[in-house]
């Protein structure tokens, strides 16, 4: 791989790539969060019908594998008259599975949380959507944050699967150059730009762990 | 320790020990230098090559509803090694990963409808050409859109990803600035492209036009037009094998001076591509 590949062809080839998964990410991310916590609250606490719901959506998309809800998404819903364009359906099945995973960190560390504040909650006179949301949220929130950003880390490796059904993002930006130039260095410099989010991603979460943390709760 | 525990951790171990066996196991048929090494087999006193296909691309090569090679090409290279005294077996692989398999010594060549391109001629040496086409411009029959508006840069243009198709619309439309970028969609094989200009997300599909004719046959799809590209096909081989590259010319010189290449030429509807 010689500099002028490198400057003229590969890195701008990628950089468009990098605005598409960064796109992906920003437009699935907070979606992948709010239902994601409504699914697990939904299965913690919801009646019946409620939890059966949830607990079928999780367990759905789990067993699904997520290039094959991509492929349902975008060449299988025309069958039936719904056409997504290519963004849409990689940022539906991107929400469907992130806020799957997400549910089941969320789940557990509201679990987590002790049963007495709920009840003391309620003996203060708070409704119970008042005691969650106030009460029990931000705490298991707060203990949620490591396995959240792993959920993350995943979401930014499952952008790479949008290529399949049409949207050029990082890894189909590098794969068309890869198909023109065969230099298998595509593959490392695409690499690197992933390892570097994923830090990114890595230190961000860190620091927001840090920064919400409440003294005298979590330290040991 | 608990019993459960150390049961689990028992099996893990035995995984990665497995894994690292395969690992070496596969170290030790790669040659010393680290160069690739052919996939030639050497089966009783005859020399077996593995030739790389798409296996969807009719009516080159296409893997059949037995799952046997079939096709055009396949056809010609199972006359060319019976002439020149080898055998072969077929693999069908990823298009856009095709050279590199080849490269890396997972195939001893392509033959599969392959145009000869200068950045392919980069990294393989090509035979002498054996077939000449144009690409195919296909819309649905119920479409206004006609093959000027096409070239006037007004259609959504779907192609496969690493085909001669995707490369002249990027050169000709997009380099030219009668498309944006955003107008040409890449899939991963053709049918894709099909079913998404039947779906009607891309108005145009482009592909080499015996194949296009192949993949649209049946569906209310026509091809409206053909671009003369003066592409031609040949048999990609790696650089240092050039006793293969002699052997595949003389098979070709052979197999285009006799009667079965006009057969072939006839069963597979490519009358006309021939240079011969």
């Amino acid at each position: 791989m010689d500099a002028d590949f490198l400057i003229n062809i590969l890195l701008p080839a990628l950089w468009e790539g990098l605005l598409v998964t960064l796109k992906l990410i920003i437009l699935s991310a907070p979606f992948g969060l709010l239902f994601g916590t409504l699914l697990a609250v939904g299965r913690v606490y919801g009646g019946f019908f409620v939890n059966l719901f949830c607990r079928f959506f999780v367990g759905f998309i789990k067993g699904c594998p997520l290039i094959l809800l991509l492929f349902i998404l975008y060449f299988g819903l025309p069958s039936v008259g719904i056409y997504l364009s290519a963004l849409l359906a990689s940022v539906i099945g991107f929400i469907c599975c992130n806020s799957a995973y997400n549910s089941e960190y969320i789940r557990g560390a509201i679990l987590s949380v002790k049963e007495g504040q709920m009840i003391a909650a309620s003996a203060l006179g708070m409704t119970r959507i008042q005691a969650i949301r106030h009460v029990v949220l931000p705490q298991a929130m707060r203990r949620a944050i490591p396995g959240l950003s792993n959920e993350f880390i995943y979401l930014i490796k499952y952008s790479s699967l949008a290529y399949m059904i049409t949207l050029i993002e990082l890894t189909g930006a590098g794969k068309l150059i890869f198909s023109k130039y065969f230099e298998p260095d595509v593959f490392i410099m695409i690499g690197i730009i992933y390892l570097a989010l994923v830090t990114i991603t890595t230190v961000g979460a860190n620091a927001l762990e840090k920064k919400l943390a409440i003294p005298g709760t979590q330290g040991r | 320790m608990n019993t459960k525990i150390s049961g689990i951790l028992i099996i893990l171990l035995a995984l990665v020990a497995v894994s690292f066996a395969g690992c070496t196991g596969g170290e030790s048929v790669e040659s010393p230098s680290g160069d690739a090494l052919p996939t030639e087999q050497i089966s009783g006193d005859v020399t077996v090559y593995t030739i790389g296909i798409d296996g969807e691309y009719p009516p080159y090569s296409y893997i059949d509803t037995d799952g046997n090679a079939q096709g055009f090409d396949v056809d010609s290279a199972k006359w060319i090694a019976k002439n020149q005294g080898f055998e072969v077996e077929f693999q069908p692989l990823a298009w856009d990963g095709i050279i590199p398999a080849l490269l890396a010594g997972k195939i001893d060549m392509v033959y599969s409808g392959m145009t000869i391109t200068d950045e392919r001629s980069l990294k393989v040496n090509f035979s002498t050409p054996y077939l000449q086409v144009d690409q195919g411009v296909a819309f649905n029959n119920d479409s206004e859109m006609t093959f000027e508006d096409f070239m006037a840069g007004k259609a959504v243009v779907g192609a496969q990803r690493g085909t001669t198709g995707a490369i002249w619309t990027e050169e000709n439309l997009i380099a030219t600035g009668l498309i944006s970028a955003d107008s040409l969609k890449y899939y991963d094989n053709f049918p894709s492209v099909v079913t998404d200009l039947q779906n009607k997300r891309i108005d145009a599909a482009i592909y080499d036009v015996p194949s296009l004719r192949d993949a649209i046959a049946g569906k209310p799809m026509e091809i409206r037009g053909q671009i003369d590209t003066g592409e031609v096909y040949g048999i990609a081989i790696r650089k240092e094998d050039t006793e293969l590259l002699g052997k595949m010319n003389a098979g070709l010189d052979n197999l285009m001076d006799d009667d079965y290449w006009q057969e072939l030429l006839v069963e597979y509807k490519l009358v006309g591509a021939s240079p011969r």
